[in-house]
């Protein structure tokens, strides 16, 4: 079977910064993973480059095909991106926001029909917005938005999700939300995830699989516990931390030592 | 609970009384003037050489025409530019190619070659001459507009402003200098560039235009749905299925070809295609899929307006339109604003 | 009593004045910024003390050949300071008075005439001619172009006014207004202007006014006017008395269009055009007295 999403020696370079470095990764469907990595260490590149936004050197495939194969249409029905952040600058109310991602399952001249309808019902059920269905976006806040954009990439029914630090802006609550989501998403819809985190802890949490990225390169790949040791979070972050087990004993936990 | 979006019958709703509403303008906009018409003796005495016909039909009824079609034009421009730049500030003249327009036509006025009429005979003079060079000063502009805005391939939105609104400096400096050297009446000319202007008898020349205008709007009709996304960012618009750089594109041409027809005939009319979008928007929402059809009409409706007020005004002079749309206009949105656009307006 | 201290009192600054302009010389260098000062003051026979005259100064020939300083509303005011002149003559209602006002600070002495009606351009001529120093050749021209204005009035006199419109552009159409010296030439020759109540004296003219004031006559005088293009713009608005009377006519006339010396000769162009028949006169006729056609023709 074909791996979701499989890169090889994939290079990006912004001018004359190396960004992204040879760097070879494949996901299996229905996979969770986390990739991880200070700034500037190329997460939201990755993301970029996989949503076919950049272009860069090397090969992408997914579910074994090279991604220029695709049509945008048809990209946008296999993977869904919910970005850090988004600036619209015109008025839209979340609907309209939740429903434009069902753009590609209808005709371009055709306004959307009740099938479309229903997931956009859906997805904002399930990311919680329903209620929000007829404000205005730049009325929300930060979460409440970012619930929107995860709607959104919901109503585009794809089979991979790609999330760029998608609890950014959430307060606690929310964030665990959305990780939960995700999580169930995975498990009872065999979504494929892959999202950029900066919270280390949440994603020992909720990702059974961890990429760690250092300077564009793949500095270790495995899971939580493996990825996750007091020296790896040294070498790539520069700081000294204690790592625990949580409470389940399963689950590696960062402390930070700060000096005091 | 109801999910509120664009449905058929809003679509037909909103432009049905949009509409109802231009035809009426059309209408009530040929019975005002500077002069008194009496209708029956139009109607009556239709073929014959009749005052009333005349003032009707051959003076009138071409210009309120020519009027829905630019208007009509200029708001849906506006709107497709808006959503290309994605700043709710754009407007048909930052392209620059209104402004090349004007400098050809202004060019096309002063450096008529007046010897040649006798030798091409009446060809020259059927053709319209000056038209014809302001739409090449369009081309051209937008040529070189298009030109300077391309990195890698791609038309970049900002560059695109910047661009625009350099070139549209220059073309005001040349025009300038054009202006300090022509003679008095080479300058009422120039004025009409500057502020545009309605008058035409020419029947021909409003059909030619309707039958362009009409084509292109269709034509950018047909993208609302990738102008919803385009004016989600770039990106968003890829992820959800675009293809941004050809749209991009797409829409530039398209947009200029129009605009520079427009300008070719009826000189600079602006405000129209900033203020409207904006009201209309207002009013239904920035589905462009509803918003370019309401805001082509709501767009016809306001500069058939304003060029009968052009026409009342001061009569028996006759203002050029454009001191009409911007007088009128921006007034007239601030109050809008203040209204209504606080709550909903995301500037 | 008031009314001879009046008159006392004027004739003591006539004459005043009189003495003031003789106690100063006459200028010798003269700067003429507008056409229509250069022909004054050819016609008044000073055209040798013209040292600087704008590039549209093109009457009489001889103007043509003097050296150029600048055009109608942009003239350079080095060149004219260059030019050393002892009086810059200008048109108050097209000189910059910002400009006029750097002539005089660098020292220059700047006179502005005043063009707009009839009486200001004979009371302008007049003016110039006292400061050149030699008012009788200013009462001679202007008791000439009197003459040619009372002769055509008397020409005129017996035909009935015939509206009129006239124009210097097409595309846009502008038109004669009120307050106007052209429009006074247009009812000195018989004829009504029919945008003459209009405040301004230039002004865009709707097609549906023109078409509702149903001109008699169109006389389109700007540069550049040519019959085919007339013909060609009124042709479909037959309703027009003018049109199916084909009393429509281009001439290009700077005579009609200038407010200098030769207005009288306008006034004659404007006339001929607006009653052809009080002009068309058989020798046998002329030599009876009589005018032929004139007083029965129709409106």
């Amino acid at each position: 079977m074909n791996p979701a999403i499989e890169t090889r020696d994939l290079s990006f370079a912004y001018k004359d910064r190396a960004v992204l470095l040879a760097v070879s990764l494949s996901v299996e469907k229905g996979e969770m993973v986390g990739i991880l990595g200070p700034n500037g260490s190329g997460k939201t590149t990755f993301l970029r480059v996989l949503s076919a936004v950049l272009g860069a050197q090397g090969e992408i495939k997914l579910n074994g095909r090279k991604i220029a194969t695709y049509g945008r249409r048809e990209l946008s029905k296999l993977f869904a991106v919910v970005a850090q952040e988004s600036h619209v600058n015109f008025p839209y109310t979340v609907a309209e926001i939740v429903l434009m991602g069902r753009a590609s399952y209808h005709s371009p001249f055709a306004l959307e029909g009740k099938k479309d309808l229903e997931v956009a019902r859906a997805s904002m059920e399930l990311t919680d917005c329903l209620s929000l269905s007829d404000r205005y976006l730049h009325e929300l806040s930060g979460g409440e938005k970012q619930r929107v954009m995860i709607a959104r990439a919901l109503a585009q029914e794809p089979e991979i999700l790609l999330l760029d630090e998608p609890s950014a802006f959430l307060d606690l609550k929310h964030q665990v939300q959305v990780f939960e989501l995700l999580r169930r998403l995975n498990r009872e819809r065999g979504l494929t995830i892959v999202g950029a985190l900066h919270d280390l802890n949440l994603a020992a949490l909720f990702f059974s699989r961890l990429v760690m990225l250092r300077e564009g390169k793949i500095y270790r790949d495995g899971s939580p516990k493996e990825v996750l040791t007091e020296k790896t979070i040294d070498e790539v972050y520069g700081i000294r931390v204690r790592v625990e087990p949580d409470p389940s004993g399963e689950k590696p936990q960062v402390f930070v030592c700060p000096s005091l | 609970m109801d999910v509120k979006v664009l449905d058929r019958r809003r679509m037909i709703l909103v432009n049905g009384v949009l509409l109802a509403l231009l035809a009426l303008s059309v209408v009530g906009c040929a019975l005002l003037g500077p002069v008194r018409l009496d209708l029956s003796q139009a109607l009556q005495d239709m073929f014959s050489a009749n005052a009333d016909a005349e003032i009707l039909f051959r003076a009138r009824l071409p210009r309120i025409l020519l009027g829905v079609a630019i208007g009509g034009g200029m708001a849906a421009c506006g709107v497709v530019l808006q959503a290309l730049l994605g700043n709710p500030l754009a407007c048909p003249q930052m392209l620059g190619v209104s402004g090349g327009a004007s400098l050809g036509g202004i060019l096309g006025l002063i450096l008529f070659p007046h010897w040649l009429l006798p030798i091409a005979g009446g060809l020259l003079g059927e053709i319209s001459w000056v038209p014809l060079a302001a739409f090449l000063g369009a081309l051209l502009s937008m040529m070189l507009v298009y030109r300077f805005s391309l990195f890698h391939g791609r038309l970049h939105p900002y560059h695109l402003l910047l661009s625009g609104v350099i070139f549209n400096s220059f073309i005001a400096a040349v025009i300038m200098f054009l202006n300090s050297i022509v003679d008095f009446y080479q300058a009422q000319g120039l004025l009409f560039w500057l502020m545009g202007s309605l008058s035409t008898r020419a029947y021909l020349t409003v059909a030619f235009i309707w039958a362009y205008i009409i084509f292109g709007f269709l034509w950018l009709w047909a993208k609302g749905l990738s102008l919803n996304l385009i004016t989600l960012g770039e990106e968003a618009a890829m992820q959800l299925g675009v293809e941004t750089v050809a749209l991009q594109r797409q829409i530039f041409v398209a947009s200029s070809l129009m605009i520079g027809a427009m300008v070719s005939v009826s000189g600079m009319i602006g405000f129209v295609g900033l203020m409207i979008p904006h009201v209309v928007r207002l009013i239904v929402g920035s589905d462009h899929r509803l918003l370019l059809p309401a805001s082509f009409l709501a767009g016809g409706i306001f500069l058939c307006w304003a060029d009968t007020l052009a026409r009342i005004l001061l009569a028996p002079a006759e203002l050029p339109v454009g001191i009409i749309t911007a007088f009128f206009g921006g007034p007239f949105f601030l109050f809008l604003l203040y209204r209504e656009g606080r709550r909903k307006l995301a500037l | 009593m008031t009314v001879h201290c009046f008159v006392g009192s004027l004739t003591l600054l006539c004459g005043l004045n009189v003495f003031a302009q003789a106690a100063t010389p006459a200028p010798r260098r003269v700067v003429s910024l507008a056409p229509s000062v250069t022909e004054t003051i050819f016609a008044l026979g000073f055209g040798n003390r013209l040292v600087g005259v704008t590039t549209y100064c093109d009457y009489p020939a001889e103007a043509r050949k003097l050296p150029k300083i600048g055009g109608f509303m942009s003239p350079s005011l080095e060149a004219i300071v260059a030019k050393r002149p002892d009086v810059v003559i200008g048109v108050s209602s097209a000189t910059d008075p910002v400009k006029a006002r750097e002539m005089e600070r660098l020292g220059l002495k700047v006179t502005l005439i005043s063009l707009g009606s009839l009486s200001d351009i004979l009371n302008s001529i007049k003016s110039v001619a006292r400061l050149l120093g030699s008012p009788d050749a200013g009462e001679k021209l202007v008791h000439k172009i009197t003459q040619q204005f009372d002769e055509v009035k008397r020409r005129v006199a017996p035909a009935p006014r015939r509206s009129t419109l006239l124009a210097v552009g097409l595309q846009p159409l502008v038109a004669v207004g009120g307050k106007n010296f052209i429009d006074e030439l247009i009812t000195l020759a018989g004829g009504e202007n029919i945008a003459g109540n209009a405040a301004q004296p230039w002004l865009n003219l709707p097609d549906e006014y023109v078409v509702a004031k149903a001109p008699q006559v169109i006389i389109e005088a700007g540069m550049g006017s040519e019959r085919e293009r007339s013909a060609k713009y009124w042709r479909d608005l037959k309703s027009i008395p003018a049109v199916k009377e084909r009393r429509v006519y281009a001439y290009p006339s700077d005579k009609i269009l200038r407010p200098g010396p030769r207005v009288g000769e306008g006034l004659e162009e404007i006339a001929r055009l607006v009653h052809p028949e009080c002009f068309a006169e058989s020798k046998r006729e002329s030599n009876k007295g009589r005018r032929s056609g004139c007083e029965g023709s129709r409106p």
